[in-house]
């Protein structure tokens, strides 16, 4: 039997046949269709709704949509400033420095995974539990803020214990090999490598903190903005429960007040969303992105520049007994 | 010393070694990856390890310069000294170790960093006070890459040929001004000429250092060393010059491994 005999002939121009790559462009293009319908139809329900009628509908509303608003964005900064450090730092410990992996190391690792699951009314029935009753805490925004810190920090700790995974091991063993301190290890090289993941995650998880209504309504925010908040000492007060607060109401021009606050949310959510794209490709750029030939390099030798094959993740996976 | 050891290499294993181990034992977990070897490695000579995948090669070096501690489950016994200090002592701090002993790994692996900053990263973090631009002038130089990058040290390392990226990763090592040099296959990935240029190099920086390669490639092996450790199933089967090694093996094992025999 000739070679030939075994091959289809070469057709010119024949393309392949390719399931996996059409199901990827249904998907994707179902879900785009998907969210565009969505956003038209929330756009025509909140003109619906009765903010067609806007600004003159809102009326005094818009003192109670900037106080809710000044409230979220205070609630959002404290939220990131007490999970984000000890998220981030409970993955770094998780990952570089609880190796190999204690019980205790390995049953905070499983409980912060399934807290990723429970539901956010949950964390508001702790809070109001532990924060409000046991620690007889007011219920001002750094209440409101201490219950979304819990809600965020299971995910940002995953998230970045994931990203802190994906860091090749043989930036590590190089770095160690140089005389680094499991320290500079991190600070140099596992951070700045994992920094855009776990800026996504941040983001992610502010997002989820800023948008949550429920723990915030359970620990007892207040139903109205009359000014905004001066200080995480002033009552607890989001724009999501003050949404919820109008719309809860029976009278129509607290529909348009309730749409107001809606809009209002979705702006500030896609502030923080931009932001963390900002941050993330900020974090992501460097020599790694901006990679360019060398005047006067050598032509490659067999291998692409940069392929450093060595950089499997799971490569050697440190965990210094050293200093 | 549990293997055989020719007169020859005896006679160049007894000027004062710049490193040495005596009955190294290396485990990771329940395998035995090193038993109870022990070698003295001369002041300017280049010493290669040899012995098939799983040997032991690798161990042997990272126990030197005791990387092997950041794998978990690892377990080092025995000796290991570098000019008379013993690498295992009470008080030694593995990170002095590892900077007194360099090693240049397998795979190129730059950071994702400028050329300057890859090799200013070891001296940076051993709190090195002087000229930075001049020390990482003299590291490049002293690896062969200074010409090629000159012009534009910020460049991102990634960007170089592999080749390249080889040779800044020796630059590196050297900017951390080692004591000793270990190389674990450092030409693994290049193809002949630039196998041919970085052994170049090797050879160069034998008058500065004593050097321990680890190589699966036996012509090399041959070209480079002056003497030649086997190593088989983690235990050293004979030391001998590299001529001896090559030429008449003292062990039966040896002959057949390097006759290409071995089972």
């Amino acid at each position: 039997m000739t070679p030939s005999a075994q091959w289809p002939p070469i057709a010119p121009g024949r393309r392949r046949f390719d399931p996996l790559g059409l199901a990827s462009r249904v998907a994707a293009a179902t879900l785009a269709m998907s969210a565009a319908a969505l956003l038209g139809l929330l756009a025509w329900r909140l003109w619906d709704f009765g903010l067609g009628a806007a600004p003159q509908a809102l009326g005094g509303g818009w003192r109670a949509i900037g106080g809710a608003a000044a409230g979220t964005a205070w609630l959002v900064a404290l939220t990131g400033v007490l999970a984000l450090p000890a998220g981030i730092g409970t993955a770094i410990y998780l990952e570089e420095y609880a190796r190999p992996k204690t019980r205790a190391a390995s049953a905070l690792q499983a409980a912060l995974a399934n807290l990723c699951g429970v539901p956010s009314v949950v964390y508001g029935v702790a809070g109001l539990t532990f924060l409000v009753h046991g620690l007889s805490l007011d219920r001002t925004l750094l209440t409101g803020a201490l219950v979304l810190a819990a809600l965020a920090l299971p995910p940002v700790v995953a998230s970045s214990t994931e990203a802190i995974r994906a860091v090749p091991g043989g930036l590590r063993t190089a770095a160690v090999g140089l005389g680094a301190t499991r320290w500079q290890v991190v600070r140099h090289h596992v951070l700045p490598a994992a920094a855009p993941c776990i800026a996504t995650a941040a983001g992610a998880a502010l997002t989820r903190a800023a948008g949550a209504a429920a723990p915030l309504l359970v620990v007892g925010a207040a139903s109205m903005a009359t000014f905004a908040p001066p200080s995480p000492a002033a009552p607890l007060i989001s724009l999501p429960t003050q949404a919820f607060g109008w719309a809860a109401r029976p009278q129509s021009e607290f529909a348009a007040r309730a749409a107001g606050a809606g809009l209002a949310l979705l702006a500030v959510l896609l502030g923080i969303h931009l932001a963390t794209v900002l941050l993330r490709r900020r974090l992501a750029q460097g020599p790694v992105a901006s990679a360019r030939s060398l005047p006067g390099a050598r032509a490659p030798a067999g291998a692409t520049p940069g392929d450093a094959n060595a950089n499997s993740p799971r490569d050697a996976r440190d965990s210094f007994p050293g200093p | 010393m549990n293997a055989s050891l020719s007169p020859d290499a005896r006679i160049l294993a007894q000027q004062a070694p710049a490193l040495s181990c005596h009955r190294l034992s290396v485990r990771f977990g329940a395998r035995q990856a090193l038993s109870e070897v022990s070698l003295d490695v001369p002041e300017n000579r280049i010493v290669s390890v040899i012995g098939q995948t799983g040997c032991g090669k690798t161990s042997l070096l990272r126990a030197f310069n005791r990387t092997n501690e950041t794998i978990p489950g690892a377990r080092t016994s025995g000796a290991a000294r570098c000019r008379g200090v013993d690498l295992y002592g009470r008080g030694v701090d593995p990170v002095e170790v590892r900077r007194r002993i360099g090693m240049v790994f397998q795979q190129a692996t730059p950071f994702p960093k400028s050329v300057f900053d890859n090799v200013a990263f070891g001296p940076r973090v051993g709190g090195f006070k002087g000229d930075l631009h001049e020390l990482c002038e003299e590291a490049l130089a002293a690896a062969g890459l200074w010409e090629d990058v000159a012009g534009d040290l910020d460049a991102p390392a990634l960007a170089l040929s592999a080749e390249q990226q080889q040779q800044l990763c020796i630059a590196r090592t050297l900017a951390v001004k080692p004591d000793v040099l270990l190389m674990d296959e450092p030409t693994a990935s290049l193809d002949p000429a630039a196998t041919a240029r970085i052994e170049s190099l090797v050879h160069a920086l034998k008058s500065a250092y004593a050097i321990v390669v680890a190589t699966h490639d036996l012509q090399q092996a041959a070209r480079l060393s002056d003497m030649t450790a086997f190593l088989e199933e983690g235990e050293l089967v004979e030391y001998s010059t590299t001529a001896t090694m090559f030429t008449n093996p003292l062990t039966r094992r040896a002959e057949e491994y390097v006759t290409g025999r071995a089972k």
